[in-house]
């Protein structure tokens, strides 16, 4: 299985931050995240054009009724 | 009277005003309870033997000249060393932050000043809270006082470690990804994690502005409830606390016969260790004796949320701390940089997606409990392991992760989840499990706690020094 997360992603996000990182480091990080960068591929999810960030607000304040 | 160390918050600060007890009595006894145990326990950053002992003295002159100040007066506390109190140190349990003195208060450690609380000192944390185990390679691990070869638990390891000692009558925490519940549960004390926007993050370290949370570490339910009604309101320091309803201290008296408690089906029970499974058992007989409804519920996996949370937490971490990253890396130690660096590794688009799928991760959590009030379930999977199995210096990250699987969701979810112990492991370790409530139902959750703590004296055990 091919990686999703690479150190050579790590690194180019890395710069753009400008975060001076080691490639041992970012290898690290790379191994580290790429489990979870996967688990949230398998879900693929469909998040309708609507949904932002504080649509999450609404729905909770909803939910607090039962 | 016997040690007033050993009272709870409740009891100590009604002591105090109807003057049974001095301020200044209280905290000689904090103090000499402090001197004994923290060689043990690495529990304090800081004790501010002198100042307390001055600030107690004016909390009895107050007393008597003027009546009492508030519900806490002349109360002696420490909180996590990320609370800023203004003109004091808080070092977030790092180098960087070492002597760096806060120019302002927190909002919430106004609200406990105001009702008449006084400092002791400040308490241990992981550094920058990035931690479940209660490890700081700068500072040194807090230790567990039922066993100080084992984990306080982290991130809010002081306080766990301090409130259970009987070291302080309560304690601030915060809970980003599981950092009240993790060390309540190991400790053997009282932790809320507040519902998402019901109290003020003001001027207190961030580590993720989406999913921190700040509450108390206490030696009961009841004594949380004391701290929640005067911290839960909204600050217009902290924009998510706008509109969120004020504590309702009438709801805290629900009774339990009128609840819907839902146990799990899967994921949350699955591979629990023994005495954590008889535990939990034993608390849902508990429970139905109270008059609770209990039904089981098929809860989404809580995998891919914990996951989502990961992302939001990592990246938001990270921007937190890019400056320092850029011109002190030397300065984080190992683990922690390590952490920082991996939240550099998300994309934009990934991160917004985690982020955008919070609200309906909350929905399909709400349409699985249906009308149940109150979820309960395990803290962990087992007691608190050995301090040299969880050094995150050493290959020890699945099991680390591992620690936060059940806990981090409700961070993402923003429900409220109050750990509350329930059994002593063969071992003598304490096994704790967590009440989730509905989005703001942060008092339904203190009612079917103090309802278990009033039949049930688990919460009343003290560790001895041996």
């Amino acid at each position: 299985m091919s990686e999703r997360v690479t150190a050579q992603r790590v690194k180019a996000f890395a710069e753009a931050a400008r975060v001076p990182i080691e490639d041992d480091a970012a290898a690290r990080a790379a191994r580290t995240v790429d489990p979870t960068v996967r688990c949230l591929d398998e879900l693929a999810l469909e998040l309708a054009l609507e949904i932002e960030p504080a649509s999450f607000v609404a729905i909770a304040r909803k939910g607090a009724k039962g | 009277m016997s040690d007033p160390a050993l009272l709870s918050l409740t009891e100590v600060a009604a002591h105090i005003r109807e003057r049974k007890l001095s301020s200044v009595e209280v905290t000689q006894a904090l103090l000499a309870r402090i001197e004994q145990w923290q060689p043990r326990l690495n529990a304090f950053v800081r004790i501010e033997a002198d100042e307390a002992l001055a600030a107690a003295k004016e909390a009895d002159a107050e007393l008597a000249r003027s009546g009492p100040k508030g519900a806490l007066h002349g109360v002696p506390m420490a909180h996590k060393d990320m609370y800023y109190f203004a003109g004091k140190p808080a070092g977030c349990g790092s180098k960087i932050r070492e002597g760096w003195i806060a120019s302002q208060s927190s909002t919430v450690i106004r609200h406990l000043q105001e009702a008449g609380a006084i400092r002791i000192g400040a308490l241990h944390m992981v550094e920058f809270a990035m931690g479940p185990t209660g490890h700081n390679a700068y500072l040194g691990p807090a230790r567990n006082p039922w066993n100080s070869a084992r984990i306080s638990g982290g991130s809010s390891s002081g306080p766990a470690a301090a409130v259970a000692a009987r070291l302080t009558y309560a304690a601030l925490g915060s809970d980003t990804g599981g950092s009240i519940r993790i060390p309540a549960n190991f400790c053997g004390v009282t932790g809320l994690k507040a519902s998402y926007g019901r109290v003020s993050r003001a001027h207190v370290m961030p580590l993720s502005f989406t999913l921190d949370t700040v509450g108390p570490l206490c030696r009961s339910a009841e004594d949380c409830a004391l701290i929640a009604e005067l911290i839960f309101r909204e600050d217009p320091l902290d924009a998510v606390t706008a509109g969120a309803p004020a504590w309702n201290k009438a709801a805290t008296r629900r009774r339990a016969d009128s609840l819907k408690v839902g146990v799990p089906k899967r994921f949350y029970v699955d591979d629990l260790e023994a005495d954590v499974a008889a535990a939990l058992d034993d608390t849902i007989t508990k429970v139905r004796k109270l008059g609770a409804k209990v039904v089981s519920l098929d809860l989404p996996d809580p995998k891919p949320i914990d996951a989502a949370a990961f992302v939001v937490l990592s990246v938001e971490a990270t921007s937190f701390h890019a400056p320092w990253l850029r011109t002190r890396p030397q300065d984080y130690t190992p683990p922690v940089r390590a952490r920082l660096e991996s939240g550099l590794a998300y994309s934009g688009v990934e991160y917004l997606e985690a982020l955008r799928w919070r609200g309906p991760a909350l929905t399909a959590h709400l349409e699985a409990i249906g009308d149940v009030d109150v979820i309960v379930a395990p803290a962990a999977r087992a007691v608190a392991p050995k301090i040299a199995d969880t050094d995150p210096s050493g290959a020890n990250a699945t099991a680390i992760k591992e620690m936060s699987g059940f806990l981090r969701p409700m961070n993402y979810l923003g429900v409220p989840a109050l750990v509350v112990p329930v059994a002593h492991s063969a071992a003598g370790l304490p096994i704790g499990l967590q009440l989730i409530g509905r989005p703001f139902g942060d008092e339904t959750l203190i009612a079917l706690g103090c309802a278990l703590q009033q039949a049930s004296d688990e919460h009343l055990r003290v560790p001895q020094l041996r």
